[in-house]
């Protein structure tokens, strides 16, 4: 990655939006900049028993599109190069490079988990060794958003968990992340959520009930992260070309890979 | 055993030509030293005693610290030198701290264990700055019984200095321990019941003490699913030690 | 010695293995040791870095948006303390959720409050309670409000200028204490009060806390204020929103008093009891 001229601060001096020559003579300053938005979208969505983890496979630097088939879904935990036997699914949008050394970092630490401790990590405690992993790097940040998905041990319900760059998160039932995050989540936020729904032909006024959320079928979440990829494709530059979609389930993890429209 | 000892019990990691590392064969000695402490496992717990040794009717009973907490789900029992065991239990309470903090669950006590014995080794002469320094002189004069509830249900662990431990339905470790240990084998049996295993542990206790057994020289402690680790207060032992004495 | 010393004295980049060894430590140590390693950019000041990176006050085009924003409070009365926040988290205009947990359960008995830092206070209050738990298993009590809010305070000293973002309140009731309320926040400042109020809706909360506050209020009366004054916050500070999070400090523990939708809250208060007269709207 190049290094990014750096522009001076506002000022009380009227101000350009295009970049300035610095007066010839006068040093130019760079500074460190190590990342790089390769653009791209991700989704994850929980159900009764299973989550679904989505994302588009384009990768792209500025307008250029680098690959048209880069994934942002990872299975963790699991032996072999195929992830045998794995049972969660991080899923990171932001800088490529770094969430591919997210990945990597969390595949490595989940594995010598069960050697160490001879059984095979829950979700809920992934959950927490992400965060951590972020943190760690809070002074020089992953630039990613992170999405965790897996079943609940206790329950076996869906669990999903989303995460700032340096690791914040929170359990929650949907989760948009990436360039397309701002057109998505408002869409889950009707959907999946169904937030601002009251129930039709009750009271107005105070007492007027809101529609409660209930867990979704399978079928209607699949149905719902095509609707939202396909439509992020028409309103974004970044997203496009593929839809990988990730299934964990109690039986393990089922993927599809869907084209999504290329231009 | 002791006649090379002059050759090969000045560096602490060398071993004899028999292949033997005699300083850890002695803290092994040390433990015998140790006043008697036992451990039983039952299906709904695990019941640790030990033998307090009151040396002195000035003594306050209450300072004899022979069973502590390492974590809610964790406790053990020790025999052999004190002092040596206060870095052990604050090591296991750091690692199952920081397991908690890491993973947001309770440690496993076959982890916890692991993390003791792994510390059990870093003795010798190694110099500072090394990685993995190491931190004693000589190995530990102490063994542990460490009795704890995990997803497995409970267990307990035996962990000696030299950094081996095995798992037992019925540990006795100390002074006592081979008179105890025989008692143990012939009165154990799986379907023993709480109740039942802090009667097998003090009758066993009594009948290896030098001293006659009563409420304040020995000390019980259990670990149960419900209340995780509970050390029995006075009036608690006064009861259990009135049970025996009633038969 | 000299390796030592060649270790630490050359930034890690210049490391031809660069980070081999300490990265294959690290990873060796499932359980990571307590000595805080935190990974550094290679550049002469860091924490100015950080800013460009992630600042998104000083520089809207930051990249990396850490979530912010927040209404907080927290004050004392002769029934404990009332603690309550609301839930909204903003990275820049962007409503990051509108769920997020801003009261940390430390323990059964200590509550730690979120604003500035989303990470920052999730995980230096989860350390906070491990390090309150080790005390406990140490010295066989619990520990004062006063201990923890200070170990909390000389932690985040030591990172001074690095670039850390919390404002933070400790509220705990204990037997030698009574209710014990303090401050925290970022730069060192550790303060016990009656009455905190933090973040960037916390005048619209000290406004209403400060008109109607007392110390002999009744339970219900406390709970309510605690309420009311988030929902002015929410009400007129664009960063906060979402929930109301209430909670009740006792010396037997914390309980848990809702994690309430204010959009109800609001039209409540507006319809029943005649305040917010100023809002002309009808309720839809």
């Amino acid at each position: 990655m190049a290094a990014h001229t750096l522009h001076t601060l506002p000022s009380t001096n009227p101000s350009f939006s295009f970049p300035q020559h610095a007066p010839s003579g006068a040093p130019t300053q760079h500074s460190f900049y190590p990342y790089t938005d390769n653009g791209g979208s991700t989704l994850g969505i929980s159900g009764a028993s299973f989550t679904v983890i989505a994302g588009d496979t384009r990768l792209t630097s500025g307008y250029n599109i680098l690959t048209r088939y880069a994934p942002k879904l990872f299975k963790i935990g699991g032996s072999g190069p195929d992830h045998k036997g794995a049972k969660i699914v991080l899923s990171v949008v932001g800088f490529a490079a770094d969430g591919r050394a997210l990945q990597e970092r969390l595949d490595t630490l989940v594995k010598l988990y069960r050697y160490q401790h001879g059984k095979d990590i829950t979700v809920h405690a992934c959950a927490q060794r992400l965060s951590h992993i972020l943190y760690n790097k809070r002074f020089f940040p992953y630039y990613v958003q992170a999405i965790l998905g897996g079943v609940d041990e206790v329950d076996g319900s869906g669990a999903l968990y989303s995460y700032d760059p340096v690791g914040s998160y929170e359990r929650e039932y949907c989760r948009a992340a990436g360039a397309a995050a701002s057109l998505i989540m408002p869409f889950l936020d009707n959907q999946v959520n169904l937030k601002n729904q009251y129930e039709p032909g009750s009271v107005q006024g105070l007492e007027k009930k809101q529609l409660e959320a209930k867990p979704l079928d399978r079928e209607t979440v699949e149905g719902l992260v095509r609707d939202a990829f396909t439509s992020a494709v028409e309103r974004h530059i970044e997203v496009g070309d593929g839809l990988q979609m990730m299934v964990i389930t109690n039986e393990g993890i089922e993927e599809v890979v869907l084209p999504l429209k290329r231009d | 055993m002791f006649i090379a000892r002059s050759e090969y019990d000045r560096g602490i990691n060398t071993f004899s030509p028999e292949g033997r590392l005699f300083q850890v064969e002695y803290s092994l000695e040390a433990i015998k030293l140790g006043s008697t402490a036992i451990g039983i496992t039952t299906s709904s717990g695990t019941i640790l005693g030990v033998e307090k040794r009151i040396t002195s009717t000035l003594l306050e009973t209450s300072s004899v610290e022979k069973v502590v907490e390492i974590d809610r789900h964790i406790g053990c029992a020790m025999s052999g030198l004190q002092a040596d065991a206060r870095s052990m239990v604050e090591h296991a309470r750091v690692t199952s701290q920081s397991h908690a903090f890491n993973y947001a669950e309770p440690i496993k006590v076959e982890s916890c264990t692991q993390a003791i014995c792994d510390l059990a080794l870093r003795f010798g002469e190694s110099a500072s700055g090394e990685e993995e320094e190491s931190i004693m002189s000589r190995p530990f004069g102490v063994a542990l019984l460490i009795a704890g509830w995990d997803e497995e249900g409970p267990s307990l662990y035996h962990a000696e200095p030299s950094g081996t431990f095995y798992r037992y339905d019925a540990k006795a470790i100390g002074s006592g321990s081979e008179g105890a240990q025989a008692e143990l084998q012939a009165s154990y049996h799986k379907s023993l019941t709480l109740p039942e295993a802090e009667e097998l542990v003090l009758k066993t206790l009594k009948q290896v003490m030098e001293e006659k057994l009563d409420a304040n020289n020995v000390q019980l402690a259990a670990v149960t699913k419900d209340k995780g680790f509970r050390v029995y207060g006075e009036e608690e032992m006064k009861g259990c030690v009135g049970r025996i004495e009633n038969e | 010695m000299d390796t030592l010393v060649a270790r630490y004295s050359r930034p890690s980049h210049q490391d031809p293995a660069y980070t081999s060894d300490d990265q294959q430590q690290a990873l060796a140590d499932v359980a990571p040791p307590l000595s805080l390693n935190f990974a550094l950019p290679p550049v002469a000041s860091s924490a100015s870095w950080l800013r460009a990176m992630t600042d998104d006050a000083s520089n809207p085009n930051c990249p990396i948006k850490i979530a912010h924003g927040t209404t907080t409070l927290a004050f004392r009365f002769k029934g404990g303390i009332i603690v309550a926040t609301d839930s909204r988290a903003t990275a820049g205009n962007w409503i990051a959720s509108q769920t997020v947990k801003k009261v940390i359960e430390i323990n059964s008995c200590l509550l730690g409050t979120m604003a500035g830092g989303a990470a920052d206070c999730q995980y230096w209050l989860a350390y906070l309670g491990m390090q309150c738990r080790l005390h406990e298993l140490r010295h066989k009590r619990r520990i004062s409000v006063a201990a923890a809010s200070k170990i909390l305070a000389n932690l985040v000293y030591s990172y001074k200028g690095m670039g850390l973002s919390m404002g933070t309140m400790c509220a705990g009731v204990t037997k030698e204490e009574g209710p014990a309320l303090y401050y925290i926040d970022s730069d060192g400042t550790r303060l016990a009060g009656n009455l905190f109020c933090v973040g960037s809706g916390q005048t619209f909360a000290y406004g209403v806390l400060d008109a109607e506050y007392s110390y002999e209020m009744d339970d219900d009366t406390a709970l309510e204020l605690g309420r009311r004054s988030i929902l002015a916050a929410t009400h007129r500070d664009a960063y906060s929103g979402g929930f109301i999070n209430l909670y009740h400090v006792k010396e037997e523990g914390w309980v848990k008093h809702g994690f309430n939708d204010t959009n109800p809250i609001f039209w409540n208060t507006k319809l029943t009891k005649g305040e917010f007269s100023n809002v002309t709207s009808e309720l839809a």
